[in-house]
């Protein structure tokens, strides 16, 4: 202790072998999750990101939507994310594999999102649902806020991409 | 306060000092006081930011300030949350740790003027990030949402800033070393070293998929551990002891309890994970490390309440202003403890997850133990700097109740609350929108609290700026009582 180079060796092997062992590590056992198919010859999942939806992406970022919504389905025995229909299975790591940014969340004061984009039927529902009652009105333009503008057609196509509806190897669908 | 001196100088107890002004604060008073007004003035900013969001929690619509894009609750949030950690906190603690380690390794700040520079780049660089956020240039990451050009300017300044009590530490004239130290050393060094690396592997080279998530839970459990939890662990150790006179109950266990506290912290960032879509086994590391945390918890909670059970320190400490809020941030901590360990299990964070729990916990540690034991400081040490007395003892009694009830009436609007509606979520029958409005009671309780702490921080800040613009004794006088 009356040592400065032992105390900071031992605080740098504290922060250090955390790193190594939990982010490191992990980058190794996940960095190489690519798209797959759930059994052989069947298609590739997850999508690739189509580019509207990383625009959108980047409007869901900068509003902060993250503060209260959560993209992340948790196994059944934990919550009641499943009984509750934010997704039809739990996530997979696989599934964020193809996002450049990933957005988990930790906060619900509003619904998941994981698997939003099969749970809005229709390009109109993701429109319906952006505007919150208001908060977000200035998304659209015109007379009565009728007519979505550019941020508000990404946003769309970017929560429209979010699904795991889909079987992957790590989570398959039940028949 | 109480300051007799004492002849000989035992172990558990951090060295007395002479009572007048000495060298080394002569020193370091100017760094001091800009890092502590800045602190300050970010605290008011963040309060009033949190009052904004405490009113938007409630309502869907964004109440108030509907339609309005800059005030969303997304940017509001974002902003508070990073003001108060990076503005207060970090401000706070620089001026507090540089002090602690000047004082405890006889240091004497040659450099001052790259102490002062480094607290000017840092606020600067806050600012533009702040303004960012609400422009709505945001990463998306929690306490990382500034855009990423702001990092190096903040990781610079940190190391202009807050890299003095290792240099104060380095260069102290004797062998025996006392546990602030340790801890302080211990912040000052984590804390840089952690920032770089989730800089480049959540912003600049991010690691693919759900490793930034990964990456990002390290992070933050190091902040606020490492840096906040650390940082405030320190000022408890020296206060205690030094306003009451006393050694430490049980300090031989200090040591295993620093190890302790710095071998598990680092590990516990997973728990923040439990159920998300990353390994099991990582998720099943943070939870045995948040239960392992506990050793420290127990070896500090022995140290600081033993101290204030014997000879009746815990009146003394509640007739003393900066025991009174140092003993409530004690009493904090062990309270944190426990909770973490207890909710880092599987079965039990799975009700509180996603709710304001975690936001709960954090407030318990950032600003129950933490900031409380910062305002206990400043008490001690700002009346020492500015040879001048608190103008109102009236705004200190204000301070004083209005933060106290507002830490407690938040924490528990936000634990309480949390886990009722965690509860409730947890059967699928009950809609979001009900248990949403089951909670509107504890969102009424969260803006209460709010305005609390706002009024709390407005009678500290006029209380301390009054004193400081006063203080008209030149620094080199000292201070004669």
């Amino acid at each position: 202790m009356k040592n400065l180079n032992t105390l900071l060796a031992g605080i740098f092997l504290a922060v250090a072998l955390p790193f190594g062992a939990l982010v490191i590590s992990s980058q190794v056992q996940l960095g190489s999750l690519g798209r797959a198919p759930a059994e052989e010859g069947g298609p590739l999942f997850p999508s690739r990101e189509p580019g509207l939806a990383i625009q959108g992406r980047a409007v869901y970022v900068s509003l902060g939507c993250v503060s209260c919504h959560t993209q992340q389905v948790r196994p059944a025995g934990q919550g009641s994310d499943i009984a509750r229909g934010y997704g039809v299975r739990p996530s997979v790591a696989r599934d964020y594999a193809q996002q450049g940014q990933v957005l988990l969340g930790d906060r619900r004061i509003g619904p998941d999102l994981a698997n939003f984009g099969a749970r809005a039927k229709t390009l109109d529902a993701v429109h319906a649902a952006i505007p919150h009652n208001g908060q977000f009105a200035f998304l659209y333009v015109g007379a009565k806020n009728e007519v979505a503008s550019e941020r508000a057609v990404a946003l769309a196509a970017y929560l429209q991409s979010l699904r795991q509806d889909y079987s992957s190897p790590e989570a398959k669908l039940k028949q | 306060m109480t300051q007799e001196n004492r002849s000989g100088r035992p172990q558990g107890r951090p060295p007395e000092g002479d009572s007048r002004l000495t060298r080394t604060e002569v020193q370091l008073r100017g760094p001091f006081l800009l890092f502590f007004v800045s602190a300050v003035i970010w605290l008011l900013a963040a309060s009033v930011l949190g009052v904004i969001a405490a009113l938007q929690q409630g309502s869907l619509a964004g109440g108030l300030f509907r339609g309005c894009e800059i005030l969303t609750y997304g940017h509001v949030a974002a902003a508070q949350r990073n003001l108060f950690v990076y503005g207060w906190g970090f401000n706070a603690f620089f001026a507090l740790n540089l002090w602690l380690l000047s004082q405890l390794g006889r240091f004497e700040l040659r450099n001052g003027w790259l102490a002062t520079l480094g607290g000017a780049a840092w606020n600067l660089a806050l600012t533009y990030g702040v303004i960012q956020i609400f422009a709505g240039n945001q990463t998306g990451f929690g306490l990382l949402e500034f855009p990423r050009e702001v990092g190096p300017v903040l990781a610079v300044a940190f190391l202009l800033a807050g890299f003095w009590p290792i240099v104060a530490f380095a260069r102290r004239p004797t062998g025996h070393t006392f546990a602030s130290q340790w801890f302080v050393v211990g912040a000052s060094f984590a804390f840089p070293l952690t920032y770089l690396l989730a800089q480049l592997l959540v912003l600049w080279q991010p690691a693919s998929g759900v490793v930034q998530a990964i990456a990002h839970s390290w992070f933050v459990s190091n902040l606020l551990l490492l840096w906040f939890g650390a940082s405030a662990l320190a000022a408890v150790y020296y206060f205690l002891p030094k306003v009451l006179g006393r050694t430490i109950s049980a300090y031989y266990l200090a040591p295993v309890g620093f190890w302790t506290f710095f071998l598990f912290a680092s590990w516990t960032g997973p728990s923040a994970l439990i159920g998300a879509p990353v390994p099991l086994w990582l998720q099943s590391v943070g939870v045995v490390a948040g239960a392992m945390l506990m050793v420290p918890v127990i070896i500090t909670a022995i140290n600081f309440h033993g101290t204030l059970s014997s000879e009746g320190g815990w009146s003394r400490a509640w007739n003393d202003t900066t025991l009174r809020f140092v003993s409530f941030g004690a009493i904090a901590f062990t309270l944190f403890g426990v909770l973490n360990a207890i909710f880092g299990f599987r079965g039990n964070n799975a009700v509180v997850r996603f709710t304001s729990f975690a936001a709960g916990q954090e407030q318990l540690l950032t600003y129950a133990f933490a900031t409380m034991v910062l305002f206990g400081s400043a008490y001690f040490v700002l009346p020492r700097l500015t040879g001048s007395l608190w103008p109102s003892a009236k705004l200190v009694h204000v301070h004083f109740w209005a933060t106290a009830l507002g830490a407690v009436a938040s924490v528990v609007a936000l634990l309480v609350g949390g886990y009722e509606s965690g509860k409730q979520l947890a059967d699928a029958s009950v809609s979001f929108q009900q248990v949403a409005k089951a909670g509107s009671s504890w969102n009424v309780a969260l803006s209460v609290s709010a305005v609390l702490l706002l009024v709390g921080h407005l009678a500290f800040a006029l209380n301390a700026f009054g004193m400081i613009l006063k203080s008209s004794a030149p620094a080199s006088a000292g201070r004669h009582d």
